[in-house]
């Protein structure tokens, strides 16, 4: 079901030429630099450290290695992560 | 996100240390429960430092007692924790406050008037001019009305072309052009006579319309007819016309001056001693007896004004009395030196005097010598055109 109904609301937002982040629960990922990070559409933080935060989306987790890592900002949807960044690897769920 | 912030600084924050094994848990918590966290630091492996909204913290409690963390205070920060310090300094406060007031109150007065533009018309004039139209120091900036101050000015003096008043804070700045005294215009068909400005004698003398009075050679008066404004004809009889011409005089200045042998001259010691007074309004306060300790001494005055601003001037002024001492010398001059002075003195004050400097044709310097004295005169011989036009009055 939820499959089916983004594929609708991908059809809508492609004729409104809507960005895909809103209209879907996509992750949107920026990195200003190597120091700044602002992931948005996230699901929760599964694990914070100095040196590695991992961050779950709705496509999969991601995982972000460093220094020095705050969570600078955090709301309901916005996450902004500063410091050091070294790697980023993401962990996709295999869709059934 | 930085509105957040800043809204959290106004109503207040508080940054805290949360312990405990499963903090994500208590991030994702306060994530679902729409509590706004930033700032978020490790500090330990167990610990993490975060900042949190006034009323956010008060709903963080369940949430605490659910992931079993243990929630220690740090810091306060904000405008209410800011002002709940200040609280204890009421009498800081209160004075504070006063201060501010007495500034925005005391804004609202004309605190100093500054003249510019005056040459001829000595300042005292214009302010007891001000005066009378309601412009003065310790007026009430509100309901002033420039406009017709400045109307009223233009109105009663002739010799201001101009006035603008402008306030700036509490500086009104009066701005004035004088009007130059206008030359008696003549019209072309009027009659008029053409007389000397000055004693000479007449080098050059053209008469374009009107017959000439005066010949070249003649010695003239001041005040004296050089072309007369009429036309005789045999037949027409006596007819009165536009006199023109141009005359062109030698004219000499002279400028005598006396220079004593014996002069005392005062030389600095170059001890000062400055005496200050507190001027409020009219009222002066002296804060150190007004005699000096100096035998000999010259006194220099200075007033200053207070200002708080480049425009904010405050109705007290400093007064500072300058008192520098000197000695007297005897100078003996010689005749030579005493000479050479005055003729550089008489010089100096003929060069003031004659308008245009090219037009000097001679420069004679007598000198006569006294027992005391010598005594200096410098001629200077100018070739002038000396002519002006006066109305012919029946």
């Amino acid at each position: 079901m939820p499959n089916k109904n983004r594929k609708v609301q991908s059809k809508v937002s492609r004729l409104l030429d809507l960005p895909q982040e809103i209209s879907t629960n996509l992750p949107k990922i920026t990195i200003v630099g190597f120091e700044k990070m602002l992931i948005e559409n996230y699901k929760a933080i599964l694990e914070y450290q100095e040196h590695f935060v991992r961050v779950s989306t709705h496509i999969g987790i991601l995982n972000i290695s460093g220094y020095n890592l705050n969570l600078n900002e955090m709301t309901t949807d916005d996450l902004l992560i500063t410091g050091t960044i070294d790697g980023i690897d993401f962990e996709s769920i295999s869709e059934e | 996100m930085y509105f957040k912030i800043l809204l959290n600084i106004i109503l207040g924050y508080v940054s805290i240390e949360v312990e405990g094994y499963f903090i994500e848990r208590f991030m994702n918590l306060c994530n679902k429960e729409k509590i706004f966290l930033w700032g978020i630091k490790r500090s330990h492996s167990t610990k993490v430092r975060v900042n949190v909204g006034l009323k956010d913290f008060k709903r963080l409690k369940p949430i605490i007692k659910k992931t079993k963390c243990r929630v220690k205070i740090n810091k306060k920060k904000g405008v209410p924790f800011l002002l709940h310090r200040y609280q204890k300094r009421k009498i800081f406060f209160a004075l504070f406050l006063i201060i501010i007031l007495s500034i925005i109150l005391l804004s609202n007065f004309i605190w100093n008037i500054e003249v510019t533009g005056n040459n001829r018309i000595p300042k005292e004039e214009i302010l007891s001019i001000l005066q009378n139209n309601n412009l003065k120091i310790g007026k009430c900036k509100i309901g002033l009305k420039t406009n017709s101050i400045v109307q009223q000015i233009r109105l009663e003096r002739n010799d201001i072309a101009w006035v603008g008043i402008d306030i700036k804070g509490t500086n009104a700045i009066v701005e004035i052009v004088e009007a130059d005294l206008k030359p008696e215009i003549i019209n072309e068909d009027e009659f008029c006579n053409i007389i000397a400005t000055k004693d000479g004698i007449i080098t050059k003398i053209t008469a374009q319309n009107g017959t000439p009075v005066a010949k070249q050679g003649d010695m003239v008066t001041k005040g004296s007819v050089l072309i007369g404004g009429w036309l005789e004809g045999k037949f027409t009889g006596t007819r009165y016309v536009h006199a023109n011409g141009e005359i062109q005089a030698r004219v000499w200045y002279s400028e005598k001056t006396k220079i004593p042998l014996k002069q005392l001259e005062k030389v600095p010691t170059g001890k000062q001693e400055n005496k200050y007074s507190v001027k409020i309004n009219n009222f002066k306060i002296n804060l150190l007896k007004g005699v000096s300790k100096f035998e000999k001494y010259d006194t220099i005055e200075t007033t200053k004004k207070l200002k708080l601003f480049s425009n904010f001037y405050l109705p007290i002024e400093i007064y500072k009395k300058t008192f520098s001492e000197y000695q007297e010398k005897e100078i003996n001059y010689t005749v030579e030196e005493a000479k050479s002075i005055g003729i550089a003195q008489a010089q100096q004050k003929l060069e003031g005097k004659v308008e245009n400097k090219e037009l000097i044709v001679d420069k004679k310097i007598y000198t006569k010598q006294n027992e005391n004295y010598v005594e200096v005169e410098v001629i200077y011989e100018v070739l002038e055109n000396i002519g002006t036009k006066e109305k012919i009055v029946f």
